[in-house]
């Protein structure tokens, strides 16, 4: 098991954060949040270095790289705190459209010129399987109702993957809308780079990608599992980086003629926070690995990817928040559009408590015996 | 990245597991005559470090005339985790294949590899590391037993403690003050003394957890004579040696450290069917929830090891190894207490012999061992945070 990065990896991540410490500062990502700047600018510029082809595959005009890329470029988006849509279209929408085989679609994102999300969770719950959403089939096509929340740059996106159930035979399938034909409400709330909204279908017309049959539910899963990995890494990015900036004040921050960094106090809660960011970071590259590979343990490893960014932004960005003292809780300092990344990214995609459950249940842990077998047959 | 090995290593895999089933020794063997302490070699372990040695499974990165067969970095991490799994220990005494030994091959001289170092790979004789001291534990170089060089004599007065298996091992890789006008790093030497020299007297401490088998000792050391030969390296050398040595240990301990989560950690998923039928629904998702934060920290903690692990590989440094030696302790002490607490008030039946096992309270507190011994967790954090992070002193 290598869980190291290639240096053609380490070059495109190296690439993509020198872009964006270029074109998306803080000042930028404060006048989002003011309202003074939008993301129109930086999108163009992601188009011009195809980064939304990233993982497009090259038959249908893409770079074709692997989902590793695909994480480390979310990874690097939370460190930036990138507004825009290309995290929903790169992590979401795309992984989606390979599943389901759909080559326009794909083709018109790798040129830039469409921009989509998945529109997964009802009633603030990301589920992999709809409650309430229902697909119904007209003569020639679908129609699509219900109501979708927290869907990410659902307020700007061109197009929604919807998951929905159909009525008839109750297999949940993968559906296409058209942003046009969707009622958008934004929630940007206390993170608007993320550019959140609520969207609801009525009667909607809707093209299957992913018709509901008896092994949809798995094909779709795959592209979900994409997406909840990818927000683990946006979340482990924004928290590296509130790591490093709380890092650096208690290495200039005097107060008792000492900087706050000399204390023992600080240094043990550095050392956990270094652990927790390098634990998630560690289990993220596994389960991005596992995706890239199609290993068998893939599930069990998104699970543990998201559930170990939840232990670290949770340390991570209290700690951040606390040790950078009273100036970090002003809305002027700039620490808080990492922290509240780093929360965003822990509820966005199902929380650590999900995640936790649905491992629970992958391990089986009442009939244990097999299960582990299994793990450990994964592992080797 | 990627998650397996090549072929070639996995065939290395397949290789060695025929060999082991083929010459381990057995279980009931084992549980016959264990080890009594870090230094104590029965009969079953004399015969299996030979065999581990004439076979080239010894240490099988180093060359066939030292217990190897000059295998990679992925070969000796597929050998440790069959290892593992077999639940036999590679040797009945670690600091003297870990530490003791490869010192001697860098340090010592052509005399003292002979007469030391090749018995201890051949289960011939047991070493143990005289480091800590009353007054120089974490702050080792505060170390004050006195080598004073006599002619072609070392006469060595002082007192060693938490020195492991000192009353089985047959010789102390001692570290002594040798001059006391220097800084205290610059004044360090280290000597071969035989335990059965006159004027050495170990003292076995009785510990927490299986009082009738202690592993760690004070040491008396009243006017010992040992001839000049057994200077090990340069006079005054023995701090950079020392980093040296305990690099070689450290360079595994992490796997080392993951595998045994993971061993600790199948065992406690064989006690969880059972257990999780006794508990009401509620006290069930408690419990579950607790068992799956232990496996989170189990893969999280294989992930981090094999990172490191695959950095070492490439670079011959992996700056993780503070990390894990801290995180895999602590892992291991939360899965032993989770354990202990889930089996109920039977986990405080005392365990046979010396056994460590899952779900006794026992278990629990020997983990100890882990987050005291080699650099307390607090030091690992304060090192992590000077070394790594780069904050002041």
């Amino acid at each position: 098991m290598d869980l190291e990065l290639s240096v053609d990896q380490i070059e495109l991540r190296d690439n993509i954060r020198n872009v964006l410490e270029g074109s998306c500062t803080r000042g930028f990502v404060r006048g989002v949040y003011e309202g003074t700047c939008d993301a129109d600018h930086l999108w163009k510029q992601m188009v011009e270095l195809y980064w939304p082809a990233l993982a497009v595959p090259e038959v249908h005009g893409g770079l074709g790289l692997s989902f590793v890329e695909v994480a480390l470029l979310s990874e690097e988006l939370g460190r930036a705190t990138a507004p825009g849509p290309l995290l929903a279209t790169t992590s979401q929408f795309t992984p989606m459209l390979v599943e389901a085989g759909a080559g326009d679609m794909l083709t018109q994102v790798a040129e830039g010129a469409r921009t989509g999300s998945l529109a997964v969770a009802e009633a603030g719950r990301w589920s992999r399987v709809p409650r309430t959403s229902v697909a119904t089939r007209t003569s020639d096509s679908w129609t699509l109702t219900g109501t979708k929340t927290d869907v990410l740059s659902g307020a700007t996106v061109d197009s929604f993957v919807v998951t929905a159930v159909d009525g008839a035979s109750g297999n949940v399938g993968a559906f296409l809308v058209d942003a046009s034909d969707a009622q958008i409400t934004p929630t940007a709330g206390l993170e608007p780079t993320l550019e959140l909204a609520d969207v609801a279908f009525a009667a909607s017309d809707a093209a299957a990608i992913i018709a509901p049959a008896s092994d949809s539910g798995p094909r779709i899963e795959r592209a979900l599992e994409q997406a909840e990995v990818a927000m683990a890494f946006n979340t482990v990015g924004a928290c590296r980086r509130i790591f490093e900036e709380t890092l650096d004040y208690a290495k200039v921050r005097v107060q008792y003629d000492h900087v706050i960094g000399s204390y023992q106090a600080l240094k043990h809660r550095f050392a956990n926070m270094y652990l927790a960011v390098e634990r998630a970071t560690a289990v993220c590259y596994f389960a991005a690995i596992a995706i890239a590979e199609d290993d068998p343990g893939r599930s069990e490893a998104v699970h543990i990817a998201k559930i170990a960014a939840g232990d670290c932004q949770r340390l991570v960005a209290g700690d951040g928040l606390q040790l950078h003292g009273g100036i970090g809780f002003t809305w002027e300092h700039d620490l808080h559009f990492l922290l509240k990344r780093a929360k965003a990214g822990e509820l966005l995609c199902g929380g650590s408590a999900a995640h936790r459950a649905a491992l629970a249940e992958l391990l089986d842990l009442r009939h244990a015996r097999s299960a582990t077998v299994m793990v450990r047959e994964v592992a080797s | 990245m990627k998650l397996k090995f090549d072929d070639s290593v996995e065939e290395f895999r397949v290789e060695f597991i025929a060999w082991l089933e083929e010459n381990r020794p057995s279980k009931d063997e084992m549980e016959a005559a264990p080890a009594r302490s870090s230094a104590s070699s029965p009969p079953w372990a004399r015969a299996w470090a030979k065999r581990l040695f004439d076979a080239g499974w010894l240490v099988p990165g180093w060359p066939p005339e030292r217990g190897g067969r000059n295998a990679g970095a992925l070969e000796t991490l597929v050998y440790l985790e069959e290892l593992s799994r077999s639940g036999v220990p590679r040797t009945t005494n670690p600091q003297g294949l870990g530490i003791v030994a490869p010192s001697l091959f860098d340090f010592g001289n052509p005399a003292q590899i002979e007469q030391y170092a090749m018995p201890l790979l051949r289960g011939e004789l047991t070493a143990c590391l005289g480091m800590s001291e009353p007054d120089a534990g974490s702050d080792l170089a505060a170390l004050k037993t006195r080598a004073v060089i006599d002619g072609d004599r070392i006469i060595l007065n002082g007192q060693k403690v938490w020195t492991s298996g000192a009353h089985d091992a047959d010789f102390c890789f001692m570290f002594c003050r040798t001059d006391v006008d220097v800084p205290k790093h610059k004044g360090i030497s280290i000597v071969l003394v035989p335990m059965n020299a006159p004027g050495i007297t170990p003292r076995p401490l009785k510990e927490i957890v299986h009082p009738d088998f202690p592993d760690l000792n004070e040491v008396f050391v009243d006017d010992v004579d040992v001839p000049l030969t057994n200077l090990v390296g340069d006079l005054n050398n023995g701090w950079r040696m020392a980093n040296a040595s305990l690099g070689h240990e450290r360079s595994m301990v992490w796997l080392m450290g993951v595998l045994g989560i993971e061993a600790a950690m199948r065992d406690l998923i064989e006690l969880v069917p059972t257990l999780l039928d006794e508990l009401s629904p509620h006290e069930r998702a408690i419990a579950v929830d607790d068992i799956v934060d232990l496996h989170v920290d189990m893969v999280t903690a294989k992930c981090l090891g094999y990172r490191g692990f695959a950095r070492y590989v490439k670079t011959g440094s992996a700056p993780e190894q503070s990390l894990m030696k801290l995180y895999a302790s602590e892992v291991r002490q939360r899965l032993m207490l989770t354990a202990a607490e889930l089996v109920g008030p039977s986990s405080l039946a005392l365990s046979e012999g010396i056994g460590e096992s899952v779900g006794s309270m026992e278990g629990y507190f020997a983990t100890f061992a882990g987050t005291i011994s080699a650099g307390s967790s607090e030091i690992q954090r304060n090192i992590i945070a000077e070394k790594i992070l780069g904050l002041p002193r």
